[in-house]
């Protein structure tokens, strides 16, 4: 099991008037290659669980196990940890600092003490990974447009070569083409080989990508399981300040009002076939 | 691990402190501080402790917070103690030791010192427990007005200060995401020796800095969209205004340094 948690809480500032319950008592699992979503409204907690996933943050009680790794043990080594466990923030563009591109992005291999012919290595192979072109390597990363600092920042956790990566909001604030294109840049990652967990509020996205979803709410996990078993729970969804995607919303509303709709579909192709095939069995007509 | 440092330690509260105009909260402090230099004696210090301690306790804030303040000065305090101790002259010799010797009037000076320094910051204190950091540059600003004849830039003042109490808590928070990004990329910020650890904070610096030009060029641009342009005819959306409570406060204080008085004027201890 790469990552599990074990009802893991978390408080910030504890014992002052702004003391806050992050997380309360989290459990979860990832499997060795799955891809998984977590989705919670803002405020849910998700950010808080991702840094406990490489050992940024700890607290008492509950335990993060990474590769069979207790994170909370005093003598864990957080080098293995983070080597194992690439964690993209969101705007991970506001941390670029080198000079060029090929600089920032050997931070992290350099920082893992590389030989200096391997890290040169993973630097070109990361920049082509992400989809950018080489040229960029000696460019100033504060010279490059929004999307291709994002691509820089990923691939500075890329060349640390995790076998499993944290993504959070990686698609927030890029227009519909960059978020397609990063989102089939992150599938790519993931056929590769890699397992990864994405953070997102969108339920396209993660009903496009995921395998899994887990759904924070106010700190606990409100729902787990396949998207198309989460999207079944579209009212409960609605009260926490998400949504299911449209077509997802559709069948279940024709479904409550007795059409023969199959439960779990929430792709557009899926969804259409489903009613086509309901009008051509003569099923029951609408009003 | 930058989380929980709070700016000026103000507690949120609904207390008749809490409630009390800034302007007199800030002219209370000044007042409370001089009255400090007032008394003469130790009776005097006793009744200025009470009546701070009575103002905590009617806060509903812990008194220990009230005491966090005087971490920063503990070494002035014992250094002016140990001062005043060996070095002020007297006549009647408490113990001497060769050629330090310690009398009575420098062991009653040297406690009286200390004791001033500790209430001078334990009643300042009180001020930035009970009062959100906007609502003083809003009462600072108020108290300045008036010095805006003689070209004193009290608006602009006070407007640069809410600005920069506004961004403390922001940067520290963007401080505390870059900082756990480069963790992340396996940066190391709390081993190595002094170059090292110097070096280590370039990738934290950079972007913060990065970050903040940003942050200032965007808040320019919005400020000037909403067409701000200086306080001159700028209306507020909290007035100021000065209601019973301040002036119960207000004779509050008169009252205490009416006492401090009394008490030096019968030399009482």
């Amino acid at each position: 099991m790469p990552i599990e948690v074990k009802n893991l809480v978390h408080v910030y500032m504890p014992g002052t008037p702004f003391e806050a319950h992050a997380l309360k008592g989290v459990s979860l699992a990832v499997r060795d290659g799955e891809f998984v979503g977590i989705i919670g409204h803002t405020g849910s907690g998700k950010s808080t669980l991702i840094s406990h996933l490489n050992g940024l943050e700890k607290s008492e009680p509950g335990a993060v196990f990474v590769n069979g790794m207790d994170l909370g043990d005093k003598g864990a080594d957080l080098i293995a940890v983070r080597r194992a466990v690439g964690l993209v923030f969101q705007y991970p563009e506001y941390q670029l600092f080198e000079e060029t591109v090929a600089k920032d992005v050997a931070f992290g291999p350099s920082n893992l003490k590389l030989p200096a012919e391997e890290i040169e290595r993973r630097v070109s192979e990361a920049i082509l990974r992400v989809g950018l072109d080489p040229s960029v390597s000696d460019k100033s990363p504060f010279e490059l447009s929004g999307g291709q600092k994002r691509r820089v920042a990923i691939a500075g956790v890329l060349a640390m070569q995790p076998s499993i990566l944290i993504l959070d909001e990686p698609a927030a604030g890029l227009d519909p083409a960059g978020r397609r294109e990063m989102l089939s840049l992150i599938r790519n990652i993931h056929d590769s080989g890699t397992t990864v967990v994405m953070v997102s509020h969108s339920m396209d996205d993660v009903g496009r990508c995921c395998d899994r979803l887990f759904v924070l709410n106010r700190g606990e996990i409100a729902f787990s399981g396949t998207p198309a078993e989460v999207f079944l729970h579209d009212e409960a969804l609605h009260g926490m300040g998400l949504d299911v995607p449209e077509c997802a919303k559709l069948a279940n509303r024709l479904r409550r009002e007795g059409f023969d709709i199959p439960e779990g579909l929430f792709r557009e192709e899926e969804v259409c076939a489903a009613i086509l095939n309901h009008l051509g069995k003569g099923g029951k007509q609408p009003c | 691990m930058l989380k929980g440092v709070t700016i000026g330690q103000f507690f949120p509260g609904d207390s008749l402190i809490h409630r009390l105009d800034p302007r007199t909260k800030l002219l209370a402090t000044i007042a409370l501080i001089a009255i400090v230099f007032v008394s003469q004696g130790f009776a005097g210090f006793l009744l200025i402790a009470a009546f701070v301690l009575a103002c905590c306790a009617s806060t509903g804030i812990h008194l220990k917070f009230l005491f966090r303040g005087l971490k920063p000065i503990l070494f002035i305090v014992l250094f002016t103690f140990a001062l005043n101790l060996f070095f002020q002259s007297g006549t009647t010799v408490l113990l001497q030791l060769g050629p330090v010797k310690i009398t009575a009037e420098g062991l009653r000076m040297a406690s009286f010192m200390a004791v001033r320094l500790i209430l001078l910051v334990v009643s300042s204190q009180l001020l930035t427990l009970t009062t959100s950091p906007i609502a003083l540059t809003d009462g600072l600003e108020s108290l300045f007005r008036p010095l805006e004849v003689v070209k004193f830039p009290a608006h602009e003042i006070a407007m640069m200060m809410s600005i920069a109490l506004r961004f403390i808590p922001t940067l520290m928070d963007e401080a505390d995401k870059i900082m756990k990004a480069q963790k992340a990329r396996g940066a190391d910020f709390e081993t190595g020796n002094l170059l090292q650890r110097a070096k280590a904070m370039v990738p934290l610096l950079v972007p913060l800095f990065v970050g903040a030009f940003r942050r200032a060029e965007e808040l320019a641009l919005a400020m000037d969209a909403r067409c701000y342009r200086g306080g001159a005819g700028r209306t507020r959306m909290h007035q100021l205004r000065f209601k019973g409570i301040d002036a119960l406060a207000a004779l509050a204080v008169l009252a205490l340094l009416a006492a401090v008085i009394a008490l030096n004027a019968f030399h009482v201890w």
